[in-house]
C-alpha cells in the first residue's frame, strides 16, 4: 500500500455512498453570505445555537445529580455546587449560559426586526422565531424554579400570579402549572419535565423548521443595500464565513467562561413557603421589563382591574411585533418608517422599563 | 508600618497597583515580544526583498513605538508610584536589595527607548542593513530589561537561600528564575503576533495580509509546545504551600467549596486552549477571513489570559510581599515576636509620629491599626469590605475573630494561608475591635470605647 490517503479514500468513499456528503458540500459551497456594514449581525443565531448546544450538555450532566423533591431540590442543588467534582462550573455553565443565550435571542430578533428580515418570504421564518423566543423564556421560567431557593420560589409565585390574571385561560393555565392551588411538589415535577423533556422536543422541532427555512431563502439583505446599481459583495458560507463563525463562538464561549469562573453561579436559603416573600423581589431580567411596566398600573383602569389592562397593552405591543410581516410587507415606505420607529420604541421601553426595574 | 501609607477608599490600594500593573505587562511584554516581531520581519522583508512587507512593518512599527515607548513608559512609571504609596515597606525592600539590578534596568531601558526611536525615525536615512541590525539591537536591549526585572519578580515569590545569606544574587537567581523567563518570553511572541494580526489585517494588498496574518499566527506555536514545559518546572520550583492556596484559599461556601485562585487557573486554561485553537481555524487557516474587528476580540482574549495569570502569579505570594520574609501588609516575619510583645502601635514608627485628626481615643487608634495591618488587602465598605465580612458579629464575636487571626497555628487560625497574622498586643486588639465596631454598627458605649486620651498619650 503505497498510497497513505488510500484508506482515508475508502472510507470517505463509504461515507459518500451512504450519506452524500458531496451534496450537502455543494449545498454549503454554493450558499453565500452577504458582505455589508450589518454582516455582524450575522453571527447573533449562530451564537444562540452554540449557547443552546452548551445548555443541552450542561442540562443533561445537572440530571444526573438534580432531584425534582420538594426535599431534595435545593440539597441536590448545594451538592452540585460544593461536593460534586466540577459541579459548581457545569451548573455556572447553565445558569450564565441560559441568561447569554436569552441576550443573544434578543439581540438576534432586534437585528432581524430592524434588518426587516421578516418581509416576503421569510413571514413564516420571522413567526417560528418568535415561537422560539417564546419558548427560550418559557426555559428561564421553568429553569428558575427548579434550586428552590426563596428568590425562585417567589419570583415564581409573583409570575403565575400574573398570569392567571390572563382572561379565560390565566387561571385554568396557573393551576395546571401549579399542579394546585399552591407552588410545591407537584410544582417542581410539572416545571422539571416541561423545563427537561418538553421545551426541548418543542424547541427543537421549531429550530428545525428556522433553520430549513433560514437554508431556503438564503441570508436576508436589509432593504438598499443589494441594487442593480450597486451590487452587495457576497463570500461563500463554506468555508469563508464557517470559518469566521467558528471563532466567534469561541470567542463567546470565552465570554461564558469568564462569567462562570470569575462569578459562579450561586444558590440562595431554601424556600419556605409560609414565609413572607422576601422584600424587593424580582423576577429575572428579561421578564424585568413587563414586571415594571406592571407594577406601574394604577389597581383599577376605570372598570377593568389594572394588571389585567397592564397585560393587554403588553400583548398589544408583542401582537403588533409578531405580526409585521403583514402590515409591513416591504410596499409602502409609510409603513416601512413607522415599523423601524416601532421596533425602536419597542426596544427603547424594554431596556428603560428592565433598568428601572433593575434600579428601583 | 514605617511609612506613611496612601488609603485608597471603595477599591483598595491593591487594585490601582493591579489595574496600573496589568496595563504595564501587557505594554512591556509587547514591547519585547514586537521587538523580536520587528526583527524577524524585517530579517524575512529583506532576504524577500519584499517592499510591501516592509511597508507594512513602517505602519506597524508606528503603532509599536507610541503604544510600547508612550504607553508603556507611563505605566512603568505609574507602577513606581502605586506601590511606593500603597506598599511602601515591601517598595523599600526592593529598592535596598537590588539597586545595582534596578540601576542596570533602567541602563538598557533608556537604550530600549532611545533605539525604538531612531528605528522608527530612520526609515528612510538609513540602509537596510543598517536598519535591520537596529532592529535586532532593539530586540536585544529590551529582552535585556526583562533578563532584570524577572529577577526581581521571581525572588519575590521564591527569594531561596537569599533569606539565609541576604545576598541579593542568590535572590536574583531563584529557582524559578529560569523557568519564569522563558515562560515570560513564549507569552511575549505570542501577544506580539497578536497585537500584529490587528495591523496586519488592515494590510490592504490581499497577498500580503494573507502572509503575514499567516505568519502571525505561527508566533504563538512556540508557547503550545514549550509553554507547557516551562510551567510544570515553574509550579515544581514554587512552594508547595503557595500551590496548596490555589487551591484551598478563599473559600466561598455560598458558592462551592473552591478558591477564586482555582476558578482563576480554570479559566487561563479555557482562554489559553481557546486561544490556540483560535490561531489555528482562524488567522492560520482562513487568514483572509480575520478582521480588524475579530482580530482585536483576539487580542482581548490573549491579554485576558496574559491578566487572569499574572494575578493568579500575584496571589500565589499570598499572604506574603516577599515569601518567607515580609508580609503583603509590610510586616516582617522576623518582628512579629517583638511587635506582639511591645505592641503594633508602640512600635509602628510612622503611627507613633503622625497626629490622629480625632483625638488619641481607641477608635482612632484602632482605624490606624486597621490601615497598617489591613489595608493592603481590606477597604472599610468596598473592595474586600470589612463590612460586608464582620456581618452582624457583636464586639465579642469580634475580639474572638482578631484572636483567631492573630493565632499562628495553622488548627486555630483557617486563615493563616491566605492572611498576614494580626500582629500586637492585647491592648491592640481591644483597639482595632473599637474601630472595627463602629464600621458594621456594633459600636456601643462602653469603658472600651470611650475616649483615652491620656491613657494613650505614649502613641
Amino acid at each position: 500500500m503505497t498510497s497513505s490517503n488510500l484508506p482515508t479514500n475508502k472510507i470517505g468513499n463509504w461515507l459518500e455512498d451512504r450519506l452524500k456528503l458531496s451534496a450537502i458540500a455543494q449545498m454549503a459551497q454554493k450558499k453565500e453570505v452577504p458582505l455589508h456594514k450589518h454582516s455582524i449581525w450575522y453571527y447573533m443565531g449562530g451564537i444562540a445555537m452554540l449557547f443552546l448546544a452548551v445548555q443541552f450538555v450542561t442540562g443533561i450532566l445537572l440530571m444526573v445529580y438534580y432531584v425534582p423533591d420538594l426535599e431534595s431540590a435545593h440539597a441536590s442543588i448545594l451538592k452540585i455546587n460544593s461536593q460534586i467534582q466540577f459541579g459548581w462550573f457545569i451548573r455556572s455553565l447553565h445558569s450564565w449560559g441560559a441568561n447569554l443565550m436569552i441576550a443573544v435571542v434578543f439581540l438576534h430578533l432586534f437585528s432581524s426586526y430592524f434588518m426587516k428580515a421578516y418581509r416576503k418570504p421569510r413571514e413564516i421564518t420571522w413567526l417560528i422565531g418568535m415561537l422560539l423566543l417564546v419558548i427560550t423564556m418559557a426555559f428561564g421560567f421553568s429553569g428558575y424554579l427548579l434550586p428552590w431557593d426563596d428568590i425562585s420560589f417567589f419570583a415564581t409565585k409573583i409570575g403565575l400570579d400574573i398570569a392567571s390574571k390572563t382572561p379565560l385561560i390565566g387561571p385554568t393555565l396557573a393551576e395546571l402549572l401549579r399542579g394546585g392551588e399552591n407552588i410545591g411538589q407537584s410544582t417542581i415535577s410539572r416545571f422539571f419535565v416541561i423545563h427537561v423533556a418538553i421545551l426541548p422536543l418543542v424547541l427543537l422541532g421549531l429550530l428545525a423548521g428556522h433553520l430549513v427555512l433560514v437554508q431556503m431563502h438564503g441570508m436576508s439583505k436589509p432593504p438598499g443595500i443589494d441594487t442593480p446599481e450597486k451590487p452587495c459583495a457576497k463570500e461563500k458560507f463554506f468555508p469563508n464565513f464557517f470559518l469566521r463563525d467558528l471563532l466567534v463562538w469561541i470567542l463567546s464561549f470565552n465570554v461564558l467562561a469568564v462569567l462562570v469562573t470569575l462569578a459562579p453561579w450561586g444558590i440562595g436559603p431554601e424556600a419556605d413557603p409560609f414565609a413572607p416573600a422576601p422584600l424587593g423581589i424580582k423576577p429575572e431580567w428579561y421578564f424585568l421589563s413587563m414586571f415594571q411596566f406592571l407594577k406601574l398600573m394604577p389597581a383599577f383602569v376605570g372598570p377593568f382591574e389594572g394588571e389585567l389592562v397592564g397585560i393587554f397593552l403588553i400583548a398589544a405591543v408583542a401582537g403588533a411585533l409578531v405580526m409585521v410581516p403583514f402590515w409591513d410587507d416591504g410596499k409602502s415606505e409609510g409603513r416601512s418608517t413607522l415599523a423601524t420607529m416601532y421596533g425602536l420604541a419597542v426596544l427603547i421601553g424594554f431596556i428603560a422599563f428592565t433598568i428601572w426595574g433593575a434600579i428601583s | 508600618m514605617n511609612y506613611p501609607i496612601w488609603v485608597v477608599p471603595i477599591f483598595g490600594g491593591g487594585w490601582i497597583i493591579g489595574i496600573i500593573a496589568i496595563v504595564h505587562v501587557f505594554l512591556s511584554h509587547f514591547a519585547v515580544g514586537g521587538g523580536a516581531f520587528l526583527a524577524l520581519t524585517e530579517e524575512l522583508a529583506y532576504r524577500r526583498k519584499d517592499e510591501n512587507l516592509y511597508a507594512y512593518l513602517r505602519q506597524h512599527s508606528r503603532f509599536f513605538m507610541l503604544l510600547t515607548s508612550v504607553a508603556g513608559a507611563v505605566t512603568g512609571v505609574g507602577i513606581w508610584w502605586a506601590i511606593s504609596l500603597v506598599n511602601p515597606d515591601g517598595t523599600a525592600v526592593l529598592i535596598q536589595n537590588f539597586t545595582l539590578g534596578w540601576a542596570v534596568e533602567y541602563v538598557f531601558f533608556v537604550a530600549e527607548l532611545a533605539t525604538v526611536f531612531a528605528y522608527y525615525y530612520t526609515w528612510d536615512k538609513l540602509t537596510k542593513e543598517q536598519h535591520l541590525n537596529l532592529a535586532r539591537m532593539y530586540f536585544g536591549f529590551s529582552v535585556m530589561t526583562l533578563v532584570v526585572i524577572n529577577g526581581i519578580l521571581t525572588f519575590m515569590l521564591t527569594p531561596g537561600h537569599w533569606l539565609e545569606s541576604r545576598y541579593w544574587l542568590e535572590g536574583f537567581f531563584n529557582a524559578t528564575y529560569w523557568p519564569s523567563l522563558v515562560l515570560r518570553l513564549l507569552i511575549m511572541f505570542a501577544l506580539a503576533g497578536m497585537y500584529a494580526m490587528v495591523t496586519s489585517s488592515q494590510i490592504k494588498d490581499q497577498q500580503t495580509r494573507e502572509y503575514v496574518v499567516r505568519f502571525c499566527a505561527k508566533w504563538l506555536l512556540p508557547i503550545f509546545f514549550i509553554g507547557p514545559v516551562a510551567g510544570y518546572f515553574y509550579l515544581a520550583n514554587v512552594p508547595q504551600a503557595a500551590i496548596e492556596t490555589v487551591f484551598n484559599g478563599v473559600h466561598a461556601s455560598g458558592v462551592g467549596n473552591f478558591s477564586v485562585l482555582a476558578r482563576a487557573l480554570y479559566l487561563s486554561l479555557i482562554l489559553s486552549g481557546t486561544v490556540i485553537v483560535f490561531a489555528y481555524i482562524g488567522p492560520y487557516l482562513n487568514p483572509r477571513g480575520l478582521t480588524v474587528r475579530i482580530s482585536i476580540l483576539f487580542l482581548i482574549c490573549g491579554l485576558t489570559v496574559t491578566g487572569i495569570t499574572e494575578w493568579m502569579r500575584e496571589l500565589l505570594r499570598k499572604p506574603y510581599v516577599v515569601y518567607g520574609y515580609m508580609y503583603c501588609n509590610g510586616i516582617r516575619k522576623e518582628s512579629v515576636d517583638k511587635l506582639n510583645e511591645g505592641g503594633f502601635l508602640a512600635q509602628s514608627k510612622w503611627s507613633t509620629i503622625t497626629a490622629l485628626p480625632h483625638g488619641q481615643n481607641d477608635i482612632e487608634l484602632g482605624r490606624n491599626i486597621f490601615r497598617y495591618q489591613c489595608m493592603s488587602c481590606h477597604t472599610e465598605n468596598g473592595y474586600r469590605g470589612m463590612k460586608k465580612l464582620l456581618g452582624e458579629r457583636d464586639r465579642d464575636a469580634i475580639e474572638g475573630f482578631l484572636k483567631t487571626i492573630k493565632s499562628r497555628k495553622k488548627e486555630d487560625n483557617p486563615y493563616l494561608g491566605i492572611m498576614p497574622p494580626l500582629v500586637g498586643n492585647d491592648d491592640d486588639l481591644q483597639k482595632l475591635a473599637s474601630y472595627l465596631c463602629t464600621i458594621n454598627g456594633q459600636a456601643e458605649p462602653s469603658p472600651a470605647v470611650s475616649s483615652k486620651a491620656g491613657a494613650n498619650s505614649q502613641y
